[in-house]
Order: C-alpha cells, then structure tokens, then sequence
C-alpha cells in the first residue's frame, strides 16, 4: 500500500536507500547531505535495515569503502557534498572503470574557498568526465528515484513489494572478490593498452541511454509516475523560447514559467535529468523546435569556452549540426545557495525577448541579478 | 534469521617442514631478484591459505606484481589507491560480515589482508590504516617495511633510518648525512591508541616461521590486527641480491630491528640478542649509509642503543630537531 | 563498431583470472647469470632454500626427500647458495649448461 509523506529531499533519499535494501553504507558528516545519513543510521540502529553501517573517516574513505565492498559483491550507498566531493575525486575513476556499481548521493553545495553551505552544482561537475552516470533531482519526490536535500515535500512512498519488483536482489558479476572463484582485479596495464582501456568504458558509455530508457519505462510503470528518462517539459508546447536547466532551481522555474504565461510570454522550462550520459540527440531535437533557449547555470567554470557555465558548452555542441539553431545564451543564477527570485526570471525572459527582436544575443553570459541594466 | 558469521581458525605450527606446502603467492612476478617484500607476500599468503582476500595498495607489491594484466595471486585480490588500503579493506570485510548474515554468502568470511608499504601505512595509507583499526573491522592489515616508496625509484618515507640516502635525501654539502629525520614507529601508531586492537606483532623474513605464526595468529584474532615485517630491499639499499635474509638478521642482531608481539597490553619479545653487534655492522654492507661519517653512525647507535632497552617505547633523538639549533 | 588490434584487448573492468600453481604471463628463468646447483649428497632436507626463495622455486618433492628447482622461474638471486646451512648449493654460471638460457637484455 503506497503512502504519502513529508519528507525532505535528504529523508526521501534515506527511504529510497532502506527500501532498496542496501547492504553497505559508508557515512562522513558535511552539510547538506548529512541529514541522509542521519536517517539511516537511525534505521539501521532501530533494525529497520539490515545494513552494516561504516563510518568512514572522510570523504576519500566513503568511496573508498563502497569501492571494495561493491568488488565483494554487495549493495552499497555512500555520498557527499561540496568540498567532500572533491576531496574523493581520486576514487571515482578506479570505481567506474573498474565496473563497480557505486550509488552516490551528492546534495550540491558550493566549494570552498571558503565555506558556503549553500547549493551550487560545481562539485560534482568537477567530477563530470570520471566516468559516472550523473543526474539531478528537483523535489523530494524525484529525490527518491533521485535526490534534492532540504526543502520538504510530498513523497509517495511505494510499498516494498513494488520496490522488490523494480530493484530485485542485487546479483553481482563474474567479477566479485570470492575466494571460491579467485580474480585479479585490477593489474597493470601496458602504455599501449591505455587507449583501449579508455575505449571500453566509451562504448560502455554509449550503451547507458538505453538502458536508462528501459530503466525509467519499468519505473514509471511499477510505480505509476510518468518521467521522461532525459528531458522534463513544462509549458513548451507552443513555447518560442524556453529555460534549460537541471536541479532544484527548477522548482521555481516553474512558477516563474506560470507566471510569465500569464503575462502573455511564450516561454517553457526544459530540465535536464542527466548531465551523463550528456542527451545530445534528445536536446538536439527538443531545443531546435524553439527560437531561443535560455541556459541556467548553476555551476561555474572560470577560463571555460562560455567563460560562464558548464552548460552552455555542452547545448551548443548538441545544437552544433541543426540546421537551424535557437538563439541560445546562459544566465549565472542560484549560485552559492541563493534562491532565483521570480523577478531574475522575468528579467532573463526579457533578455531572450530583446534577442530574438535584435536576431541575435547580446552576449553568451549574463550574471543574473548583477548585470547594469540591459533588459 | 540472520546468519551467525563464522570464521576459520588456523593452527599455529613449530618446524618449518609444517609450514603449508601449497603456495598462494606462485612464481611469475616481476619483483626484483633477491625482493624481500615478494618473500614476505609469499610466506604471509602461504600461512593465510586459500580462504583468503587480499587487497593490493599501489607500491612495490602492486606494480612489481601485477605488471602486465596478469599476477601471482592465486587468491582473489583487488588494487587500491596508494591511499586507501584501510578503507577498501573495511567496504570487503562489510560486506562479507552483511552477506553471510543475510544468507547471501555461505561459508565462513574469508580471511582479508591488506598488504601495504611503509609509505601506504604509515604515510599516505595512515588515515585509512587508523581507521581500520579504530572500527574493529575483522582484518589483518600487514606494513610490508623497505624502509623507502621504493616502487617510485626510491625516496624516502616516513620509515626511511636516520641517514638513509634516498633520491629525496641525498646527502650533499649542506645536509652531508642526507636524511636528518629519524622514522616513525609503525607498530607504535597502533597500539594503545586504537581499542579494538588485540594484537599487533613485528616479524621479519629472517625468521619465516616466527612471521607465518603471526600471521595465524592476527587472523585468529576476531578482529584488527596490525603485522610490521622488515623487508630488505637490494635495489633501494644497494647491498648484492644474494643477501637479503642476511641483512634481515644482521637488522635483528644489531637492535635496528626489533622482534615482538603485543598482546592485550602485553609485550613479548622473540629473538632478542644478548649482546648487541654495533650497528656498523649492519649498515656497512648497505650503500644507502655509505656516505655517513662516525659521527653520524655514533647518532644511530645512540638512537638504537635507547631503543633496544624497551622497544616500543619513545625514545629522545640525538640530533637536533628539523627547527631546532644544532 | 572499434578495430581493436588482437592482444591489446583489456578485459572487462580489468579484471583478470587468478593464476594457478605459477604466472606464466610472467617467465622469469630468463633474468638469471647464474644458477644455483645442488649437491644432494650434503643437502640434509634443512629446507632454507624453499623457505627463503622469493620466488618460491626450491620445492620438497612428493616423497619429501629431496627439494627440486624450478629453472622456469628462478631468477638467480643465489639467497638459497648463501643461506644453505650445509654447502650443499653453489653457484655456476648458467651458460655453462646444455639448457641455460641466454639472459634478458632488457627485462622491459
């Protein structure tokens, strides 16, 4: 029997983790992700869950541990923020390339220097090109198929049997640590095998989409949601321009997308789901339908080819062969934890107003909320 | 009903004609002729048996092994980060302690062993190594001691003597003894400050009977335990490959390698020579000293003469400190 | 889709069989100058050799009454000639025999 709860996105994760029967989880506190762990360790103390609860001495440690114990064939949960996630950066390579699956939840936090607890995406897109598959979630309720950290909301908690049926008992590989069937995991390569190594995970990448596809169709049919596995629409049926972004911002996206509507503005909100795999085609095919595409950045890269974001880049490249592109340009929002008020979006859709007047942007970023009047 | 998680008890044995026949460390290594850490693998593996998982931190006992796509370990074993020994260790023994109660793995948990150089010990393995300890995970982590990050080409680490010429610690006009620091103390690091720790043990290669009933011993141990071997190495020592169990005597008969057991708070040593040879005798075989004057020889045998009295406990260095005046 | 050129492959998530009995991915008989000859008459079974061996290549024999070298692997580190506790190994240069291996240039 499904019921509903309130539950912050943190909490919501913490009943994804239990439900899903994980065997191993490796904790380490930094805000905002703790609260997570919190409530696991709560039910593993009141027996709830049946999980051996490590605490790892940092945040290199809690990859480090789900890393040998994925090898040796259980289920593991580990995660972090901000400048935890970086401080792991050296194990995310040998846990990807060395085929282990890992479930790590990042709720977003800005990086130090110094320290901010508040949400930005730069963390784990530092990490973007080790290999992982990496989404987002924008309430509570995606944070338990997904994850979003503090804002509470309605969940629909599933009933085990629904979970069992979507996620049955974890059957490790061939290639467990077992002394019955002992295996090298992990021996030198030569230089000249390096490219191939690299390969293998390439073609491995490329299979991901499908599987997601088929992933998020049993999903949607076990437990009765309807989620695009790449791309949320809202409000773009007859939209000129649109919102492109990933993540929680996306919640107030939308009302701003309600509001501008009512206004009159032809405007929708596209969210991303998955950075990785990158949908390149899926974004090609949705973005060329509109005239201009609004990006929201809500990570940094300095010296980077946008000198903004990291999206931007990456929804230029997709665009790079439709034969006709939307005017695109990227708006610096919601960083270091501030929340987009309305009246930033309102300003972003008069910028992509004026631009599709003039034919063309006025330039690639726009810092909204600091910008001299332009609009 | 959760699964009671059973584990393997393994008898101690007298004569080396008992030690098991059966090799779990097989020929086929790309190891230096004449490797101290590759006998050390082999014996700790030879008495650890088959039931066993070993994990691999980069260094010597990785790169030297596991070069190319092939190794010598005919259990299973994984590669860690130079870093993480302990921690990788603690996500195996987890796991197998939540398999075998959940019934997802039958049979008794296997023996995991962490087989990591003095620098993935005491060094940039510490914080994981601590943390193995600290939790109480059931697993034998093993400080294989050649006294340098040798896989590297030899500099120094945190176990490098006094006076040790590595390529980090040359000796030249201004530092003419070339290392000015005297090492850490691994088996020290462990004991007492970590409560779930029963026993911690140094062994060497020189006496491989004494080192594989240790290695019984820590495994016997529902718990962690903490196993520092001496293990010469020619390359990083420059002393003739032939050679190897000789200096790993000579260490123990000239006090710079002590041999004991901690046991619940209890010390207990093994081959303790009643007269001392002077550390000369030793290091004068070994071109990683060659360059050391008397006087700095004299500070070795000051350092070692302290030591030999209770090892284990501190003892002042007869230099002066990195910041202190000479 | 890829050309991957036969005997570069890397297997999946690197990961490879354990060896069984010895590495044959990694023959080392031909690293050794020299080889270590026994004379049995001395040997007394003490068994140095087989313990002290890094590379594990003096082994007891079924029967238990004499040890026996495994030429395929020995690197000729010569630990067993200075340990043996009778004299009963020497050293001799391992061109001198019918089945000595010409040593490697350059190991890699």
């Amino acid at each position: 029997m499904a019921k509903e709860m309130t539950l912050s996105g943190c909490a919501a994760a913490a009943q994804a983790v239990k439900m899903a029967k994980v065997d191993v989880i490796c904790s380490f506190p930094i805000r905002p992700y703790t609260a997570t762990m919190m409530e696991l360790s709560k039910m593993v103390a009141n027996g709830e869950l049946d999980a051996e609860f490590v605490h790892g001495e940092g945040e290199h440690a809690q990859l480090s541990v789900v890393y040998g114990a994925s090898a040796a064939g259980a289920r593991t949960f580990t995660g972090s923020s901000g400048v935890g996630v970086t401080y792991a950066f050296e194990t995310y390579s040998p846990i990807s390339g060395g085929r282990l699956p890992v479930q790590m939840m990042i709720a977003d936090r800005a990086l130090d220097p110094p320290g901010d607890f508040g949400s930005e995406h730069t963390d784990a897109m530092s990490a973007r090109d080790q290999g992982w598959l990496m989404g987002w979630s924008e309430n509570p309720q995606e944070a338990f198929g997904y994850f979003v950290s503090h804002i509470p909301g309605k969940v629909q908690l599933p009933d085990q049997a629904q979970v069992d049926e979507f996620l049955p008992p974890y059957r490790p590989g061939a290639h467990v640590l077992d002394p019955r069937k002992p295996v090298s995991h992990g021996p030198q390569i030569r230089p000249d095998q390096g490219a191939i190594m690299d390969l293998q995970r390439a073609e491995a990448f490329l299979a991901v989409p499908q599987v997601i596809r088929e992933v998020v169709d049993s999903f949607n049919r076990i437990f009765g949601r309807n989620y695009d596995p790449f791309l949320d629409q809202f409000m773009t049926e007859d939209a000129d321009m649109v919102f492109f972004m990933q993540g929680g911002h996306a919640a107030t996206a939308r009302h701003a997308v309600r509001h501008l509507r009512q206004k009159g503005v032809k405007v929708g909100l596209v969210k991303l789901r998955f950075v990785r795999p990158f949908p390149t085609q899926e974004v090609a095919e949705l973005l060329s339908k509109f005239k201009a595409v609004g990006v929201i950045e809500t990570s940094t890269s300095y010296g980077g080819s946008m000198s903004g974001g990291n999206l931007l880049a990456e929804v230029r490249a997709s665009l790079y062969d439709v034969p006709k592109r939307p005017l695109t340009t990227s708006f610096m929002a919601g960083l270091g934890g501030d929340v987009i008020p309305l009246h930033e979006f309102y300003w972003m859709a008069e910028v992509l107003t004026k631009a599709l007047k003039a034919g063309k942007v006025g330039k690639n970023v726009y810092w909204a909320g600091f910008e001299q009047a332009e609009a | 009903m959760a699964v009671q998680v059973k584990t393997q008890t393994l008898p101690l044995f007298k004569k080396l004609r008992q030690m098991p026949k059966e090799e779990q460390y097989v020929p086929g290594h790309r190891t230096c002729a004449g490797c101290g850490p590759a006998l050390q693998y082999r014996l700790v593996t030879k008495a650890a048996g088959p039931n066993t998982i070993l994990l691999g931190p980069t260094g010597c006992m990785y790169v030297a092994n596991a070069s190319y796509l092939c190794t010598p370990y005919q259990v299973p074993w994984i590669h860690t980060q130079i870093t993480n020994g302990g921690a990788a260790a603690s996500g195996i023994e987890a796991a197998y302690q939540v398999m075998i109660r959940k019934g997802k793995y039958q049979g008794e948990l296997p023996n995991v062993i962490v087989m990591a150089g003095d620098g993935g010990s005491t060094d940039i393995g510490l914080q994981a190594m601590s943390a193995l300890m600290y939790r109480g995970h059931d697993a034998l982590f093993v400080c294989y001691d050649n006294e340098s990050y040798a896989n590297t080409g030899i500099q120094t680490s945190p176990t490098t003597p006094y006076g040790g010429n590595t390529t980090f610690t040359p000796p030249g006009k201004a530092i003419p003894e070339g290392k000015k620091l005297f090492p850490k103390d691994p088996p020290q690091l462990v004991i007492g400050g970590h409560p779930a720790v029963k026993y911690v043990a140094t062994a060497s290669v020189a006496y491989p009977v004494d080192l594989m009933n240790k290695v019984r011993k820590a495994l016997n141990v529902k718990g962690p335990t903490f196993l520092h071997i001496h293990a010469p190495c020619p390359k990083g020592w420059k002393f003739d490959e032939s050679k190897t169990i000789e200096m790993a005597r000579l260490a123990v008969e000239t006090g710079m390698w002590s041999i004991y057991e901690w046991e619940d708070g209890e010390y207990k040593y093994q081959y303790r020579p009643k007269e001392f040879k002077p550390v000369k005798e030793y290091m004068k075989h070994q071109k990683r000293f060659a360059h050391l004057t008397e006087e700095h020889i004299a500070k070795m045998q000051a350092f070692i003469d302290a030591k030999v009295k209770a090892p284990g406990v501190p003892v002042k260095i007869p230099v002066p400190g990195p910041r202190q005046e000479d | 889709m890829f050309n991957i050129p036969k005997g570069r492959e890397v297997p999946f998530g690197c990961v490879t069989p354990a060896p069984v009995g010895e590495q044959p991915m990694m023959i080392t008989g031909n690293w050794r100058e020299y080889r270590p000859v026994i004379d049995e008459e001395k040997c007394n079974l003490c068994g140095n050799c087989v313990v002290f061996c890094p590379d594990a290549c003096w082994q007891f024999n079924e029967a238990d009454d004499a040890v026996v070298w495994n030429a395929k692997y020995c690197k000729g580190c010569l630990i067993c000639v200075n340990e043996c506790s009778h004299d009963a190994l020497s050293k001799a240069y391992e061109l001198d025999f019918p089945d000595g291996v010409v040593r490697l240039e350059k190991p890699f």
